[in-house]
């Protein structure tokens, strides 16, 4: 009996310890909620803002971006992680939507395409306001859903061909380039890809010597650089990477192989040590997507859908779902992109449609 | 009485006692040359396929690459061959890689410790391996459970640590480890060897050493001969730790940087090297020596298949099925004993 009892006890001392944790962070979510069908009072709403996790510099700038917009408005962000788990993902929304979601206002980075359905059909049901960002499924569409705001998401093809133009510029118009894939079976690493092949098309004196994937990972981008260094030696003047982690990975192989500076490095997402390399002329380009930007402007369309500023049936259909401007940063432009903060301003319920650059068809 | 000298016990009759215990075996066993054996053909295999593989500076190229794998396999073959499992190298090297960013000369903070910054880190390291063996034989979970909770607290630990920005070292000493060459191997594979060195010399001649490989041979008997083997089964663990720790320190050398997901795959990574190297994961069997040969198996295969031009699309695949048939090869003289394979 006593044997018994006492690991039962452990179990909810702990869950208590877990659940006065939780207490502290959402006393600040309370408030009456308005009745459903009328516009919120600005200080009712709950803004939450949900990405991977807070170990990767450009989610934690896109979360400080969350806080800056509800810092405008007198309110706080519930900032929510979930360690790239789809899982834990769905299970954090659950219990979101399990509160009070009359004035619920979430900014999503579903962890992948196949996890925005159910996000969507909870928020949907709840009656929440959702903006999403990155994945979702070609077939589902915000225009079909009264509280779905907007989906905002980037153009891989077209990072891909900037930066490849850029390193072929950087190169000189001719040599070889190896290129380090992403997760090869996400449409980042595939778009981004396409896009590097239609700069090479355009620049027939470039020739892609390998490509293979690191996985999103300085890790694995710093062996498989090593790697096809020792194979192709000097034919290598380029390395084209599908993001910044691998990039710099890439630079790390080339200053243990004794070749820094030799050989023109790009890479996507404009992390700071990234900015930094560029800065220092150790990388040639890279592509900011401007993560304080999302993670605020997505509050916003919320926000201001809530509130009853911008109504969700008077935002244009070409802004229900659109590839956002990106902007490709080199040594020319990077002091301007040093200390990404959000621009507050950017986050005025006239302005958050300002950065379409396409619809997404 | 004089006392008898053990060469006089050969003739009494206790030394025909002592005589009559099964000889260790001199000659190299088949199975024991298996991985050898294995590691020598895939090379020349990959070696005929392309000339670039066959050079020295891809030579340096894979123990450089093997380096690291090879320190943290090391620390995983001692719980292994107690017949336990380890797979908090993930959280363990996370929170060691972020540590020693932060202590030694870095873009984060004043500090500039050095040398002293690097053992914290493998203290770091120690000290989560330590609550493995303390969760383990306090409170009797299974190792599986309470290295994979342990690897939890690791990353969790290096999330708090790294707080939203990268920490960069700029210790040139440590920075240096992985780009300076001495007798053409950068000094990150030097530690490699060291490290095999210490760890074999530790389960060759300490009584830590010894215990281990009898807790994963016969733990009951070991009990009834009355050894209580939890402190060994505590300092395993802790020195398992250790290695990790410092394979955290390795990494951060190589990427200039100190990331949360330094030690991901590891995990797996190591434990495959040391099965394919021929340390049972029954326990008992292999040893440091073996999950060498396999740390550099399983490089060599890495590197091989990128270079022999196979598709990125394939490699995962083709990699994944060379060692399933590697580790078959390796343990099936022994496939009576592997009996964790049900």
């Amino acid at each position: 009996m006593k044997l018994s009892s006492r690991p039962a006890a452990a179990l909810v001392g702990l869950s208590l310890a877990a659940l006065a944790l939780t207490g502290c962070s959402e006393e600040a979510a309370g408030g009456d909620s308005a009745s459903a069908g009328e516009s919120c009072a600005p200080e009712d709403v709950r803004l939450v803002g949900q990405v991977r996790n807070e170990s990767n510099p450009y989610e934690a700038s896109w979360l400080d971006g969350g806080d800056a917009f509800a810092e405008s408005v007198g309110l706080e962000q519930e900032r929510l992680t979930y360690d790239g788990d789809s899982t834990r993902q769905q299970e954090q929304v659950r219990q979101v939507l399990a509160g009070d979601t009359d004035c619920l206002v979430m900014n999503i980075l579903p962890n992948g395409d196949a996890d925005t359905p159910p996000i969507v059909q909870g928020a949907d049901e709840a009656g929440a306001f959702l903006v999403t960002q990155w994945n979702k499924p070609a077939d589902l569409n915000p225009v079909d859903y009264d509280r779905w705001v907007s989906h905002i998401t980037y153009d891989g093809q077209e990072s891909g061909q900037q930066i490849g133009q850029a390193l072929v510029d950087d190169m000189g118009g001719s040599g070889g380039i190896i290129a380090l894939q992403g997760v090869l079976d996400t449409a980042a690493a595939q778009d981004r890809f396409a896009g590097l092949e239609a700069a090479l098309e355009e620049n027939p004196d470039v020739e892609l010597l390998d490509d293979q994937t690191a996985n999103f990972s300085r890790a694995e981008a710093l062996e498989v650089t090593r790697t096809l260094l020792n194979r192709y030696g000097d034919e290598v003047t380029g390395i084209w990477a599908a993001n910044d982690d691998m990039a710099l990975g890439a630079l790390e192989a080339l200053e243990a192989a004794g070749r820094a500076g030799e050989v023109s490095v790009a890479g996507i997402d404009a992390v700071p040590d990234a900015l930094t390399a560029i800065e220092d002329g150790d990388m040639t380009a890279t592509v900011s997507s401007d993560g304080p930007w999302q993670g605020g402007v997505g509050l916003a369309m919320g926000y201001c859908a809530a509130t009853g500023e911008l109504p969700v049936e008077d935002i244009s259909d070409e802004d229900r779902a659109f590839f956002a401007e990106q902007f490709l940063i080199t040594a020319d432009n990077v002091g301007d992109f040093q200390a990404p903060e959000a621009d507050v301003e950017a986050f005025d319920c006239g302005a958050v449609f300002d950065r379409v650059a396409e619809p997404l068809s | 009485m004089t006392m008898t000298s053990p060469a006089e016990d050969t003739v009494s009759p206790e030394g025909h006692v002592v005589g009559a215990r099964p000889r260790p075996r001199r000659g190299v066993s088949l199975a024991d040359a298996g991985p050898p054996i294995a590691l020598v053909v895939i090379f020349l295999a990959f070696a005929v396929l392309n000339p670039s593989f066959r050079t020295v500076g891809n030579v340096q190229n894979l123990m450089d690459a093997a380096a690291v794998l090879a320190v943290v396999t090391c620390g995983i073959s001692f719980v292994l061959m107690m017949g336990s499992i380890d797979l908090s190298a993930p959280g363990v090297m996370g929170a060691s890689a972020i540590a020693v960013a932060l202590l030694v000369e870095n873009n984060r903070n004043g500090n500039d410790l050095g040398l002293l910054g690097i053992a914290l880190a493998i203290g770091l390291g120690a000290a989560l391996g330590l609550l493995s063996g303390l969760a383990l034989v306090l409170l009797k979970v299974p190792s599986f459970m309470t290295t994979l909770g342990v690897s939890a607290v690791g990353l969790g630990v290096a999330t708090l640590l790294f707080d939203g920005v990268q920490p960069n070292i700029r210790d040139v000493r440590l920075d240096s480890l992985s780009v300076e060459r001495f007798l053409g191997f950068s000094y990150l594979a030097w530690i490699a060897v060291a490290c095999v060195v210490v760890g074999w010399l530790i389960q060759r001649y300490t009584r830590l050493g010894r215990y281990a490989y009898a807790i994963g041979g016969a733990e009951e008997v070991l009990s009834l001969s009355g050894v209580d083997v939890r402190p060994y089964k505590v300092m395993v663990f802790t020195l398992a730790g250790a290695f990790y720790g410092l394979g955290g320190v390795m990494v951060t050398s190589q990427l200039g940087a100190g990331l949360v997901q330094a030690g991901r795959g590891f995990d797996f990574a190591a434990i495959t090297a040391a099965v394919v190297g021929g340390t049972l994961l029954v326990g008992g069997r292999g040893g440091v020596l073996h999950s060498a040969v396999g740390a550099l198996l399983v490089t060599v295969l890495t590197s091989g298949l990128v270079q022999a031009g196979v598709s990125p699309y394939w490699q995962g695949g083709v990699q994944g099925l060379i060692v399933v048939v590697a580790v078959a090869a390796a343990v099936y003289p022994q496939r009576r004993r592997n009996q964790v394979v049900k």
